[in-house]
């Protein structure tokens, strides 16, 4: 992992894991961080929200604004990951956090808590279920 | 022996996942019109699903991944968006249709109008994707999807000349309704080649634990099982042809389809193909709502699996209620299924280019696929059918307009 890794190729758009394996999203921006007196580095991994809909197109943008009634803030539902964090570079990348914490996990256990564990069954084991 | 098993429950799988609402509503709307002259458009439809089904099973088998999963991840969001709303919106028409196709064959079974059954399908296809695993969605409605054999034994029983269904296999120009002709033959092509299909094999392939030591299990399925399916859906046209055409009868409602099987095998070939129209689409219901949330969770990174508890997937299990339960709506308010199935084909077949033509790129990145890339003949097909793709993007629209409706 020392000797380059090809951030457009391997990084950007890469399926995301956290430290249980659980799929936390992809990896849907970069951030640079500008030091004084040193050369800028790789500082964050971005998932979700208005980040995403700014790669797609501006149109995108304007229709998740439409959507959200314009009520939404620039990060909300963004997940900043640190690349400190990144585990483990490989078809997946594993990142040392835990999902349930992250702002782009946010939608997922609001569905989670209110709509589906409110539906009998949604608990209960899965007849031959292997995962 | 396990393999064998795996092998021959993975080609009654295809089999039974072959015929649905589209390709039973297109083959007898060919048959019924131009004879045998169409055999040529379910054949051609067959050896591309089979090949897109091959590669995409083996892009999961090598990689431990499903194409969609790749897709986004090689061609980046800004791309991905373009597939997923191409691909989205079709089965969702599709996803209606199907639903339409077994209120209809209720309809005819009960005297009780389709729009009434709409809303019960859904809730009981919720309730198994709800409740059941991906083995239970996948094998059982395959199974029982069996029961569409019964048009081969249909097919039989009314002595068609066989050498002219042989020759009809190759393409041949309309003396009549050339419009029309096309219009049904890119229908034909749509039913046949619906992303839906590959898309589910492909995340299928994960849900059933597939790696490299399944690439013989996966050529057998896609291309023995899609032969098998395809052949049933070119008896239905054999049928049609032979019920329809001498007659002049004109197929314009589901009503008038359901008689096909009633000539050869009377009240119980009546029966037969109710019994039959339901289970497929029915089938086809349950793998098109699971297709649209394995597309918009393998595509965002969501987790998701049929064979997990909904409450540790709740975006994906979230997609798959709101898709199943919204497609009853338009079909509950008395939608007209079969001219919703036309219009589904059509735009199932103008949507193909943009996941077609990607799997070239993905299926020779030595990276991603090792020594399993495609040889120069499978680059070849899928060349070939990207190409059929493109033209049938340009001429769906036009040949709708101009014969469909």
């Amino acid at each position: 992992m020392t000797d380059g890794i090809d951030l457009r190729h391997d990084v950007l758009d890469a399926l995301l894991m956290d430290r249980n394996r659980e799929n936390i999203g992809r990896c849907d921006t970069l951030m640079l961080e500008l030091r004084d007196g040193k050369p800028p580095r790789v500082a964050t991994l971005l998932i979700g929200g208005q980040v995403r809909d700014e790669r797609i197109g501006k149109w995108m943008t304007h229709l998740s604004r439409l959507f959200h009634g314009g009520k939404r803030a620039a990060d909300e539902g963004v997940s900043r990951i640190p690349f400190a964090a990144m585990r483990s570079l490989g078809e997946t990348i594993r990142m040392d956090v835990v999902r349930d914490e992250l702002p782009s996990e946010h939608v997922e256990q609001w569905l989670a808590k209110h709509v589906i564990c409110r539906i009998p069954g949604a608990q209960g084991k899965k007849e031959q279920g292997k995962k | 022996m396990k393999k064998w098993a795996e092998v021959a429950l993975g080609v009654v799988t295809s089999i039974g996942g072959f015929l649905e609402v589209g390709s039973i509503a297109t083959s007898i709307q060919g048959g019924a019109q131009f004879g045998f002259q169409l055999a040529w458009a379910v054949a051609i439809g067959t050896v591309c699903l089979a090949i897109l089904m091959e590669m995409t099973g083996r892009l999961a088998a090598v990689s431990g991944r499903s194409y969609v999963d790749l897709l986004r991840e090689h061609m980046g969001v800004r791309f991905f968006i373009i597939p997923l709303v191409a691909v989205m919106i079709p089965s969702f028409l599709v996803l209606i249709s199907e639903i339409g196709g077994v209120a209809i064959g209720l309809q005819i079974a009960t005297g009780i109008a389709f729009q009434w059954w709409a809303i019960p399908i859904a809730l009981v296809g919720w309730f198994l994707l709800w409740r059941g695993s991906f083995k239970m969605v996948e094998q059982g409605t395959a199974v029982l999807g069996l029961v569409s054999v019964v048009f081969l034994v249909g097919a039989i029983k009314l002595h068609p000349q066989w050498n002219a269904v042989g020759e009809s296999l190759l393409p041949s120009a309309p003396s009549h309704d050339k419009v029309k002709y096309w219009y049904i033959a890119v229908s034909i092509l749509g039913a046949s080649i619906s992303p839906y299909l590959y898309l589910f094999y492909s995340a299928g392939a994960l849900e059933d634990g597939w790696s490299l030591t399944h690439l013989g299990v996966n050529r057998v399925t896609a291309g023995l099982g899609n032969v098998f399916g395809g052949g049933l859906s070119l008896m239905v046209l054999v049928c049609a042809a032979m019920v329809f055409l001498p007659r002049q009868i004109g197929v314009d409602a589901y009503e008038q389809i359901a008689l096909v099987l009633a000539t050869p095998l009377g009240r119980a070939g009546f029966a037969l193909f109710l019994i039959s129209l339901c289970i497929t689409c029915f089938g086809a219901t349950l793998e098109i709502a699971l297709s649209g949330a394995y597309l918009l969770a393998q595509g965002l990174g969501w987790p998701w699996s049929e064979n997990m508890k909904p409450a540790n997937d709740a975006r994906f299990a979230t997609t798959y209620s709101i898709l199943i339960l919204l497609a009853a709506v338009p079909i509950a308010v008395g939608m007209d299924p079969l001219k919703l199935t036309n219009i589904s084909m059509v735009l199932s077949a103008a949507s193909l280019p943009v996941t077609v033509t990607p799997l070239l790129v993905l299926m020779n990145d030595r990276q991603v696929m090792t020594t399993h890339a495609n040889g120069w003949l499978g680059n070849i097909a899928l060349v070939l059918i990207s190409l059929m793709s493109l033209v049938l993007f340009f001429v769906a629209a036009p040949l709708y307009v101009l014969g469909g409706g």
